[in-house]
């Protein structure tokens, strides 16, 4: 379930959470903790952290740390769960997500996805590795789901955070209204912004929503002097954002609309890491036989991205390449 | 999935490079091992006399492994002893004495002195057992000591058995006064011997004190004499040579040696020649071979003759070919127990350490062009193995500094050298100067001048011997006495005789655990029984340290260990200036999560009743797998930078360490002191020890030195390296703490181990976090770390048993995942790939 773009910023005190990572090197600049939020407004084929898009704690089973012990079964007052073939099995439609059985779970087996978190707690915790971005350029990074669907919990986030002389990124899909984007946006001194697909019609098909509201608050962004450095990530998904045509079309984008206004381009490379978190969610994952992109079909967009007019050394091609003997 | 898992490419291993063909052949013939006609293999020397010892077990009290091996070495070694002519007042001397002349007859008469091909320095064979040249009745009241049922032998055993640990008066770990020696000569050093002997009344002449000084005296010639057979050696080699380039190296060397060490060395090449016959023959006079024997600062005190000699023309290339040839001669120490086990005796590093760089006593950065050739010859040689570098780092190490050290980091499937942090571990020092009264000797200002001993252990240099192996004490072992109020938790059956020890109760009777009420009455209890198990140690350690002060002088050793000549006193008999025993406290974390655990479990949680809970450990857990998995995944755990859990860390800490501060031993007056080290302790005693209430069954690894418990910091390395920090002692905001803000419990400092993948350092922006890191370390983390970076075999290991590898962290498009909880296929994928490159 995406959110509307219209949904009412979070309450101030607390946040959804998916998850804290400390010492996160792919996230901004220098050592960095990222605060997965969770919810979002577009719901991408390939999305990456699928049980961050409902913005609603989710229940889920990892059957390699499960020792059978039943102890949830016997919990859970809302015939949610059941002992199946596989394993355990969560009932979609009974489960009411009140985490009651993961709390009882001996074995970290059943997990709760998506914490409360207050904002005093949270800056708290961010604040722990400050040592560390003091010494890296590093800081704090709030990501998700995507952020807007907590704006008003994410903007007070980054601002205390900034209080504190921490260092901040927000990292966006961009698909969300301009007022809670800018208002988190100027509490970050960095802004990544996903830049998925240049034609809107294929953007709806793949991720729910066209493409306009994006590229719209791209602008608004890239003109407000109150937002700090930006930059662009792109996910390279075989057949759908990773064809040269695509790029070749992002690279115009970039280099006629916001030329000299993005300090980096990052082209992210597909991979299959996520399949185990569909299954867990009992969700289809469309990628499933989809190989790793070769080191030449990577080495090419790059190429084309650089081609296209930008400064080279604003375009950076990550991730892993399939091996070729 | 597209992948099949692929055939695998071996991983970008490390290999050697930019060597010259000479040092190619020293490096390759010593990796030729046993197939090599040449070795320092052992060789054994007797009085001749029928209850003559030439293999002093004690220094291997601390070797479990060996217990059962110390008669037959005993019998055998002495089997295979060669006799040697003995003058004839020999067995009218004293034992210092006695062991003086024996060592150096040995030495300069018996064992044959060679010089390799090519090979730019002298000093072969130095691994001896050599008679303790003991009388008759030495040998008796010794043995007295040492074995039957109320020996120091058995009481190892008895306390290795029960889980306790070991202990025992080794050999080595001590850095030796090398820049005073080099300053001085040995013909200074036997000056100043002379003088002080002269200046004895005819009394003390006749006693203790003029033994000593004869004996330190007689010894302090020893190089002198081995140098001039060696200088005949390579006059002879230069006789029979035809190529003119390697005979005017041989008549130089022949040269040097005419000089050094007996007098002061004017060039760099004399004095690394003069280095390693003075630290060659520690070995010889310890019949040790090298484990923890360690070399100090070198690049401050060889910077001198570098410069000097890069100044009068030496190549610096040449310079460093010196040194290869020393890494070659440093390597050969392994050959003492070539012949065992598939490896040419390398059975673990043994630690010859150099410090390099660091903070100088005026707090400035000394890392120099030596600092750097040496680093690079590490890098040319490597792999390879002694000496063992320890990297000192600091909160403003120079990047070039740092950039090389990150860059071998990524080139050798982790760091060929620890990394030693200055701020955290001057501030231990200084601790130890306040609890030990050694004000006068430890001070602000030159606490700096600190080096590491054999892997990590901090010591004051060349007037320090602090038995930084010494005494090895499972902290865990308390929790099972609170648990029982005193008693193993099941009584102990030899696992080769299949006896069972009558079960009785050991420790101090704390009262039955069933009936507390709250945390802090089983704590009480845990930590009276924490005081017992260090008092334990402490009486254990006494009988051996008594049997070698009495009976296993020292006397080169003590002529480079200043306070040995002033008080006329061996450095086994307590004559070093600061003289400590430092316990190493093992299962450091698993004490900590298992208190935790019982807190959780009992009190908090309330899954258990205590009585529940000793009835599962007696079971091994077995029948008890929810509380168990309870134990282990939901109790909180040190290790993730959690207040709550890192403040019982802490309690765990200052407990033991001010208990230890309370003790010394008898014999020698040597103040306890102490650190956490673990060697492989925590993987033996795994086997030895019960089940612990944090979840693990005996039989499973026990937690290593001061890190976390295996697979228990989910957070990543900053967090590890917090709760680290916070276990030490954290640091104070106002400045204050033990040194400039720092507070550290651990004056020997505490090893910590963090894994990290190699696609953290896979281009110029990760390296830059990865120095960051570091950096941010020296400011929140321990004393020393050592960085793994994993290779695709650890990372099979680590699909194997995914809950010993939470932590690991692996690159993937846009973020970091930890590696277990990906899913297995794609697992595979990343095993099958060279991930060094394509990552």
């Amino acid at each position: 379930m995406t959110h509307s773009l219209a949904s009412p910023p979070g309450a101030a005190g607390h946040a959804t959470v998916l998850n804290i990572q400390r010492m996160s090197t792919e996230d901004g600049p220098g050592i960095r903790t990222t605060v997965f939020f969770k919810g979002c407004t577009l719901a991408c084929d390939w999305c990456h952290n699928p049980e961050s898009i409902d913005a609603r704690p989710v229940t889920v089973w990892h059957g390699e740390r499960c020792i059978g012990c039943h102890t949830c079964g016997s919990i859970c007052e809302h015939r949610g769960l059941s002992a199946g073939a596989d394993g355990i099995e969560i009932d979609r439609d009974a489960c009411q997500r009140c985490g009651a059985c993961a709390d009882e779970c001996p074995a970290l087996a059943l997990e709760q996805l998506g914490t409360r978190w207050a904002l005093d707690d949270l800056v708290r915790e961010v604040a722990k590795d400050r040592p560390y971005y003091e010494r890296s350029g590093g800081g704090v990074t709030a990501s998700g789901g995507e952020p807007a669907v907590q704006s008003g919990f994410v903007a007070a986030f980054l601002g205390a955070c900034r209080a504190q002389g921490l260092h901040t990124v927000l990292d966006t899909c961009g698909v969300a209204s301009e007022d809670a984007l800018l208002a988190m946006a100027r509490q970050a001194d960095l802004v990544l912004y996903d830049l998925k697909l240049v034609d809107p019609e294929v953007h709806r098909r793949h991720t729910g929503r066209g493409n306009e509201v994006a590229l719209a608050n791209l602008r608004a962004l890239a003109d407000d002097g109150a937002v700090g450095e930006l930059w662009i990530r792109t996910p390279l998904i075989p057949g759908i954002t990773a064809t040269e045509e695509n790029v070749g079309a992002l690279a115009r984008l970039l280099r006629e609309q916001l030329d000299g206004r993005v300090a980096r381009w990052e082209l992210c490379a597909f991979n299959n890491l996520c399949q185990h978190k569909y299954e867990r969610l009992g969700l289809p994952w469309r990628y499933p036989d989809e190989p790793l992109m070769s080191r030449g079909e990577l080495d090419r967009l790059g190429e084309v991205a650089r081609t296209a007019g930008l400064d080279i050394d604003l375009v950076q091609v990550t991730g892993l390449a399939r091996r070729e003997s | 999935m597209s992948a099949q898992p692929q055939p695998t490419e071996a991983p970008a291993i490390k290999r050697p490079s930019g060597l010259s063909p000479r040092v190619r052949w020293l490096r390759d013939y010593f990796f030729s091992g046993v197939h090599r006609p040449w070795n320092n293999e052992w060789t054994c020397w007797t009085t001749g006399t029928p209850w003559d010892v030439v293999y002093e077990e004690i220094s291997y009290y601390i070797v479990p492994e060996t217990y059962p091996f110390l008669s037959p070495f005993r019998a055998s070694t002495l089997q295979s002893a060669r006799p040697v002519e003995l003058p004839r007042d020999f067995w009218r001397r004293s034992l210092v004495e006695r062991r003086a002349w024996f060592i150096r007859e040995v030495m300069v008469h018996h064992v044959p002195q060679e010089v390799l091909p090519g090979d730019l320095l002298a000093g072969g064979r130095f691994n001896i057992l050599a008679s303790r040249c003991w009388s008759e009745r030495e040998a008796r009241e010794r043995d007295r000591l040492i074995l039957g049922k109320k020996g120091a032998r058995a009481a190892v055993k008895w306390f290795h058995d029960h889980g306790y640990g070991n202990a025992g008066a080794t050999s080595g770990h001590v850095i030796a006064g090398h820049e005073r020696a080099l300053r001085l000569g040995w013909r200074g050093i036997h000056d100043d011997l002379e003088a002080r002997y002269r200046a004895l009344s005819a009394a003390e002449k006749e006693g203790e004190s003029g033994q000593q000084l004869r004996a330190m005296m007689l010894s302090a010639t020893m190089p002198r004499e081995l140098a001039a057979r060696y200088a005949d050696v390579c006059r002879q080699l230069a006789g029979d040579e035809p190529d003119p380039a390697r005979v005017a190296e041989l008549e130089r060397m022949a040269a040097q040696l005419d000089r050094v060490p007996w007098e002061p060395p004017r060039t760099f090449w004399e004095a690394v020649q003069a280095l390693w016959l003075n630290h060659m023959l520690v070995l010889a006079d310890e019949n040790y071979p090298g484990a923890g024997v360690s070399f100090g600062r070198v690049d401050q005190y060889l910077l001198p003759y570098w410069q000097d000699s890069i100044a009068a023309g030496m190549d610096r290339e040449f310079g460093k070919e010196i040194l290869r040839c020393f890494w070659v001669h440093a390597n050969t120490a392994y050959d003492a127990m070539i012949r065992v086990g598939g490896n040419q005796g390398i059975t673990a590093g043994f630690g010859q350490l150099m410090s390099l760089g660091g903070l100088g006593a005026d707090g400035q950065d000394t890392t120099n062009d030596l600092t750097l050739a040496i680093l690079e010859v590490i890098d040319e040689m490597s792999p390879i193995l002694e000496p063992k570098p320890n990297v000192r780092l600091h909160r403003d190490t120079p990047d070039p500094l740092l950039d090389r050290v990150v860059d071998m980091v990524a080139s050798s499937q982790g760091a060929p050298f620890l990394l030693n942090f200055d701020e955290r571990s001057a501030a231990g020092l200084m601790r130890q100067a306040e609890r030990a009264g050694l004000g006068a000797q430890i001070r602000p200002d030159n606490v700096m001048d600190y080096a590491s001993v054999g892997c990590l252990e901090n010591t004051m240099v060349g007037n320090d011997r602090s038995g930084t192996v010494d005494c090895n004490l499972n902290l865990l072992k308390a929790v099972e006495l609170a648990l029982t109020g005193g008693w193993d938790l099941l009584p102990f059956t030899d696992p080769i005789t299949g006896k069972t020890d009558r079960h009785r109760r050991d420790g101090p009777d704390t009262g039955d655990a069933t009936r507390f009420e709250s945390f802090e009455s089983f704590f009480d209890a845990y930590a009276e029984q924490t005081r017992h198990i260090v008092r334990r140690c402490v009486e254990l350690y006494e009988r051996s340290e008594q049997a070698r002060a009495r009976f296993s002088p020292t006397p080169y050793l003590s002529c480079l260990i200043e306070g040995c000549a002033d008080k006329a006193r061996d450095v086994t008999r307590g004559g070093a200036e600061i003289d400590m025993v430092t316990i190493e406290a093992v299962t450091f974390a698993t004490t900590v999560d298992s208190l935790l655990a019982i807190r959780d479990l009992v009190f908090d949680s309330r899954k258990c009743t205590m009585a529940e809970l000793v009835g599962a450990l007696r079971d091994n857990w077995e029948g008890h797998e929810k509380l168990q998995a309870w134990a282990r995944h939901r109790s909180p755990k040190y290790g993730r930078d959690d207040d709550v859990a890192d403040e019982m860390a802490r309690r765990v800490m200052d407990l033991w360490a001010d208990e230890t501060w309370q003790h010394r031993t008898r014999a020698t007056d040597r103040q306890f002191r102490p650190g956490m080290l673990s060697w492989n302790y925590w993987v033996g005693d795994g086997y030895v020890m019960a089940a612990s209430a944090d979840g693990r069954p005996r039989g499973q690894f026990l937690s290593n030195a001061i890190c976390p418990s295996n697979g228990a910091d989910l957070l990543g390395p900053t967090a590890n390296a917090n709760s680290v920090g916070k276990a030490l002692g954290g640091k104070d905001d106002d400045g204050e703490g033990d040194l400039a803000g720092y507070r550290n419990a651990l004056p020997n400092g505490a090893s910590h181990t963090i894994t990290f993948n190699p696609s953290l350092l896979r281009d110029d922006e990760h390296r830059g976090k990865f120095k960051a890191f570091l950096r941010g370390y020296a400011d929140t983390g321990g004393t020393a770390l050592q960085i793994n970076v994993l290779d695709a075999a650890v990372l099979q290991e680590a699909q194997r048993h995914p809950q010993r590898y939470r932590h690991l962290l692996v690159r993937v498009t846009g973020y970091n995942a930890y590696f277990t909880a990906i899913g297995r296929e794609l697992q595979d994928e990343i095993i099958a790939r060279e991930i060094h490159k394509q990552l």
